[in-house]
């Protein structure tokens, strides 16, 4: 019988909102990876931050088999409350004397744009991270067009093929994290399937409508507030 | 002509001292007024992702801090030097929370860029130029690989210090400080 290992999914949304791509990427994730052979824990890095405060997430950071980071691009990076996680956690096991030896690290990361290799410079940044613990970097999952990923999308017809990409991933990453792949992978893109000019031309249009909603004019959204 | 200084106030080491005379003697000599803004560990909120500063109240961040005073220095400057501990080959985390909070400076849509990437465009038709200094004792050259690849996308200058005051000097020699065209 195999071990029964641990898996630590981090969702590094900074939204306050439960409705964010990384929360639906996350519970996917879990879903895609619950087994027999693994036990999945969930880590909120906003939720931590604003109410228990890091400690007990650490904990279960360093005895994991597995840390999954899940989070969005902000600005071709990681989002400052990422890095002050990470830097966060980073001094707690040092100050632990932690040992990453045995720890495999994945990162999972989705941006608005439509080009999923946007994201390949934040999933270096985790394996930089990996490195200065001396953890097992593995592999990268890059997510375009992250916001067409909700709860709702996920049984449309034109996002089947994308969550069916994405699930895969993530089964990978269980049977990695299990010992069965010999190699770490590249990196997976998971791209959405639709045409770019449409999902800008929508993206575009839903900005407008929005702001609509908030009693804005279009000519409004290209106010100039800072000029002196 | 002004020029705005962000740093990182929970980085004070020796090396970010003398990177921070370095940079304050150089703007000096050139006829600068220098205003430095330096960034305690959580004064800033966080960016939330809420688009607030796009579909609320455009241009500005819904955050009441001090970022929006920083926001309105860094439009009226001519030159931006962030000074930047290298974490992990990014950004530390209180200059990333600026630089994420600077949003509201583009705009929502999207734009193509000419090497057919997307981007946002610019809100206003000029902007400073702007310059990262990364800086640390021991970076490792992938760490400075990574660093440069991220300033490389969001369109602005990467340079080093290790200590080193005469490769710094002639890397801030070789730029133009003066406002850009708006895209980015």
């Amino acid at each position: 019988m195999q071990d029964l290992k641990n898996i630590v999914i981090i969702n590094g949304s900074p939204k306050v909102s439960l409705s964010s791509t990384s929360n639906c990427l996350s519970k996917v994730c879990e879903k895609s990876m619950k087994s027999d052979a693994l036990q999945v824990l969930r880590v909120n890095v906003r939720e931590s931050l604003t109410h228990k405060g890091w400690d007990e997430a650490f904990e279960m950071m360093l005895k994991a088999d597995a840390l999954v980071f899940i989070f969005p691009l902000y600005v071709f990076c990681l989002p400052g409350m990422m890095m002050r996680f990470l830097q966060d956690y980073f001094a707690f096991f040092r100050k632990k004397g932690g040992d990453a030896g045995k720890t495999k690290v994945y990162a999972v990361v989705n941006c608005g744009f439509p080009e999923a290799d946007i994201n390949r410079e934040a999933v270096e940044v985790i394996r930089c991270f990996s490195k200065k613990i001396g953890a097992d970097f593995r592999f990268g999952v890059l997510v375009g067009g992250g916001g067409m990923f909700t709860d709702v999308t996920e049984n449309a017809s034109f996002m089947k093929k994308t969550f069916t990409e994405l699930e895969n991933s993530f089964r990978l990453m269980a049977r990695d994290i299990q010992g069965s792949l010999s190699e770490p992978l590249r990196g997976i893109s998971v791209q959405i399937g639709i045409p770019r000019k449409l999902y800008l031309f929508m993206a575009d249009k839903g900005w407008i409508s929005v702001a609509r909603k908030n009693g804005l004019k279009k000519k409004q959204l290209y106010a100039r507030p800072y000029i002196n | 002509m002004k020029a705005l200084i962000v740093s990182d106030n929970e980085y004070r080491t020796e090396t970010f001292q003398r990177l921070e005379q370095l940079v304050h003697t150089i703007l000096s000599q050139k006829g600068f007024d220098i205003e430095e803004v330096k960034i305690e560990k959580d004064e800033l909120g966080y960016c939330m992702g809420c688009f607030g500063c796009w579909i609320k109240k455009p241009g500005e961040c819904v955050i009441n801090d001090k970022m929006g005073s920083i926001n309105r220095s860094f439009i009226n400057s001519d030159a931006v030097f962030y000074l930047s501990p290298v974490v992990f080959g990014q950004y530390s985390c209180n200059i990333k929370n600026t630089l994420d909070r600077w949003l509201p400076n583009i705009l929502p849509f999207f734009i193509t860029r000419k090497d057919g990437s997307t981007m946002h465009p610019p809100r206003y038709n000029e902007y400073p130029v702007q310059i990262l200094i990364g800086y640390g004792d021991d970076l490792t050259e992938d760490e400075m690989n990574l660093f440069s690849s991220i300033t490389r996308q969001l369109n602005r200058i990467s340079i080093f210090y290790q200590g080193n005051d005469n490769e710094t000097t002639a890397a801030i020699e070789q730029l133009e400080l003066k406002r850009q065209g708006g895209g980015l």
